[in-house]
């Protein structure tokens, strides 16, 4: 065995670890604040990433790539996310929608989306969830009818992340209703900034832009903006979410913020009950178990297979790790008088950690659905 | 990254489970325990045919790996032989065996067994270990005897990379063993679930019983990964193979609590029956569970050891 990602890996990690800090100022927690200095510092950095071929590193040489390894591509995800995302929105467009483009889209869709996507030009956001149909995804019930050479959608979205400041919209609507409720479910590449469409941000614990409705009222599109053959939109979806199987390195912004604690605490540390110390020790430990979990998955992925009873526990545990992690930071931030510019620091970061990490078995296929995957899996073998 | 063991020691894995199984299999314990004089030949002849104690796990990631594989296939049939400890011989005090014991009453799974063993602290103290004559019965003690220790060195003062090195791999192949028991507690529980019928369907159909048997199939894959990340620090001789051995057996003592609480709920009553493999398992696996160290005392080592700087992973104190 060899749990060394190898050279490239490593070089790819100084690299990025270098940019973050010459480059993302060290208050930032995220574009998604209401300070719009903190978007911009995100949309430059991807022009930066960008210019340096390293935002679409997993993309193929044809479309601006560099078609590295899964392990790169570990590294990126973990390093963006243990720096609160310096991308900001771009991680959707490139981690998935530009490969879905990709694989199922026309010459012009290729040629049309993927270069801004791979300048770091444009937002994506993901019209799926519905008011009626949340973890029930093929519940959805945003209609396109067939108008002349193109088609008319109306319906509503909602928890879409991003909407406000999207230009496109990846979209599932309903174009027919065959026997089961997973045929008859077409992908449209919509524009956000036509007037049929209506967005309304929903404000939340998480902060400003995370969550939003979005309402379509008689969205004309035509031919040309549907994605892959009408009606087997839920094939292209399951595909899509087969390029998230790993998702968010969740685990890497919590080992990051479990490791400069007692850095931050100086001589306080000591002063910690022993019990919570321990507790740290343990979130130490998880951070690892669902970094290895992560690292089946992907090694899996590298040999082209899949088995979603990997993937289900990983998101399991690390959405886990996630919640017990920050209660944890939370504790030790509240019984230590934090002061200086480091230490307040700290104290946003976990604040924040805190406060989205409560999303974390909502978000991206509840926890509920992934034990539900996992016993199918597991019960199947029987 | 290689995130696997080698293939010869996965095909060692399959034929010593095989060449249990054919022995015994779950027989092995049973038998062991009603006649705890055979418990020896009923188990090491078997893994002496494949090879099992020619195996040198310091000698080389190789030997190591195919070590691990056994000790898993081991604790599928809950054999009651110390394979691990057997597989942790030192190199140098012509012992049978080493174990890993705390500071204070020091004890092993040696009851009955003859031959010379040696045990050795998580300070790396060395000691050759007597097993004292057992004090109750195989089926309360699980074979569990007190050792009586005459020390030969005083924590590695000389060679200190030895003593942390005989104590990683003394906590680790354990493990491996214990992890091949999870193994075996969600397989018969997921069978016995897909079997039993209540309420005109089968259990597994119920998501409340689904639930229990995914998160303790979390816990058992975690354990699955940590142990292969922990063999793997020994085998790449790295300086803290010792705190990844403790942080790998903090997840393991603590996945066993929950595998076993749910195997046992979702067994119901039929799960305490001897007629039962799930009984035996259990059992047998609480000498794992509480030596050397239980868990909060596994975690009170693991903290105490880490202090500040924390297990090596994505970033140290400098790159956080």
């Amino acid at each position: 065995m060899d749990y060394d990602m190898g050279e490239a890996a490593a070089a790819l990690r100084d690299e990025l670890r270098r940019l973050v800090r010459e480059n993302v100022p060290p208050d930032f927690l995220g574009a998604f604040t209401d300070d719009p200095a903190d978007l911009a510092v995100a949309q430059k950095f991807c022009h930066l990433l960008a210019e340096q071929g390293l935002l679409c590193l997993a993309w193929p040489e044809e479309y601006g790539g560099r078609g590295v390894s899964q392990w790169e591509q570990t590294v990126v995800r973990e390093e963006m996310w243990a720096h609160h995302e310096p991308r900001g929105a771009q991680y959707m467009g490139v981690n998935w929608v530009g490969p879905a483009i990709m694989r199922h889209g026309t010459d012009e869709q290729r040629r049309t989306h993927l270069p801004p996507i791979a300048r770091g030009d444009v937002i994506w956001c993901q019209g799926f969830s519905e008011p009626d149909a949340g973890s029930d995804l093929a519940s959805l019930q945003t209609a396109a009818r067939r108008d002349g050479d193109g088609w008319r959608i109306s319906g509503q979205k909602i928890w879409t992340s991003y909407a406000t400041m999207a230009q496109w919209c990846f979209l599932l609507a309903r174009t027919s209703r065959g026997e089961k409720k997973q045929h008859g479910i077409t992908v449209f590449l919509v524009p956000m900034s036509d007037p049929a469409i209506e967005v309304r941000p929903i404000a939340s614990m998480l902060g400003p832009h995370h969550l939003n409705e979005v309402f379509i009222d008689d969205l004309w599109v035509t031919e040309a903006d549907v994605l892959g053959p009408v009606d087997e939109g839920w094939k292209v979806v399951q595909e899509v979410l087969a390029f998230e199987r790993v998702g968010i390195a969740r685990y890497a912004r919590c080992e990051r913020l479990l490791r400069l604690a007692p850095a931050v605490l100086g001589d306080r540390w000591e002063g910690l009950p022993a019990e919570l110390r321990g507790r740290w020790a343990r979130m130490l430990t998880h951070c690892r178990r669902a970094r290895l979990l992560a690292y089946r998955v992907v090694a899996l992925q590298g040999r082209g297979q899949v088995r979603p009873a990997d993937a289900a526990a990983y998101r399991i545990a690390v959405t886990r790790l996630d919640q017990e992690s920050a209660e944890v930071l939370a504790e030790i931030v509240s019984l230590a008088a934090l002061t200086g510019d480091d230490a307040q620091r700290f104290a946003r970061a976990v604040e924040d950690h805190r406060r989205y990490s409560v999303s974390a078995t909502v978000a991206s296929g509840s926890i509920e659905m992934q034990r539900i995957l996992l016993a199918r899996a597991l019960l199947a073998a029987s | 990254m290689i995130i696997d063991l080698s293939d010869a020691a996965l095909e060692l894995g399959r034929l010593a489970r095989r060449a249990l199984d054919e022995a015994g299999g779950d027989r092995l314990v049973q038998i062991a325990e009603q006649e705890p004089d055979r418990r020896e030949s009923l188990v090491a002849p078997v893994l002496a045919e494949l090879g099992a104690w020619e195996l040198d796990p310091r000698g080389s990631g190789d030997e190591l790996e195919a070590a691990a594989a056994l000790c898993r296939s081991a604790g599928w049939w809950s054999v009651a032989y110390p394979v691990a400890e057997r597989l942790c011989r030192p190199v140098d005090l012509g012992a049978a065996g080493t174990v890993v014991v705390a500071d204070v009453r020091p004890a092993g799974p040696l009851a009955g067994l003859g031959g010379r063993w040696a045990a050795v602290t998580l300070g790396g103290r060395r000691s050759l270990a007597t097993p004292r004559p057992p004090a109750a019965a195989p089926r309360t003690s699980a074979f569990v005897v007190e050792l009586d220790l005459q020390p030969i060195d005083d924590g590695g003062a000389d060679s200190p990379g030895r003593a942390a090195g005989d104590a990683a791999l003394g906590l680790v192949l354990p493990c491996w063993t214990l992890l091949g028991m999870l193994d075996r507690a969600i397989d018969l529980t997921r069978a016995y679930v897909v079997e039993r019928h209540q309420f005109g369907q089968p259990l597994a159909s119920f998501q409340g019983v689904q639930f229990q048997l995914t998160d303790a199939e979390v816990e058992r894959s975690g354990v699955e990964e940590l142990a292969k990340y922990a063999l793997w620090s020994i085998e790449a001789g790295r300086d803290d193979a010792l705190d990844d051995a403790l942080a790998l057996r903090l997840a393991a003592v603590e996945a066993a609590e929950v595998v076993f609480r749910v195997a046992h709920q979702l067994h119901g009553a039929v799960g305490f029956c001897d007629e039962t493999a799930l009984s035996w398992l259990s059992r047998f696996s609480q000498p794992l569970r509480r030596l050397p160290l239980g868990p909060s005392a596994t975690l009170d080592q693991l903290t105490s050891r880490i202090g500040r700087h924390g297990l090596s992973g994505l970033f140290d104190a400098a790159t956080a």
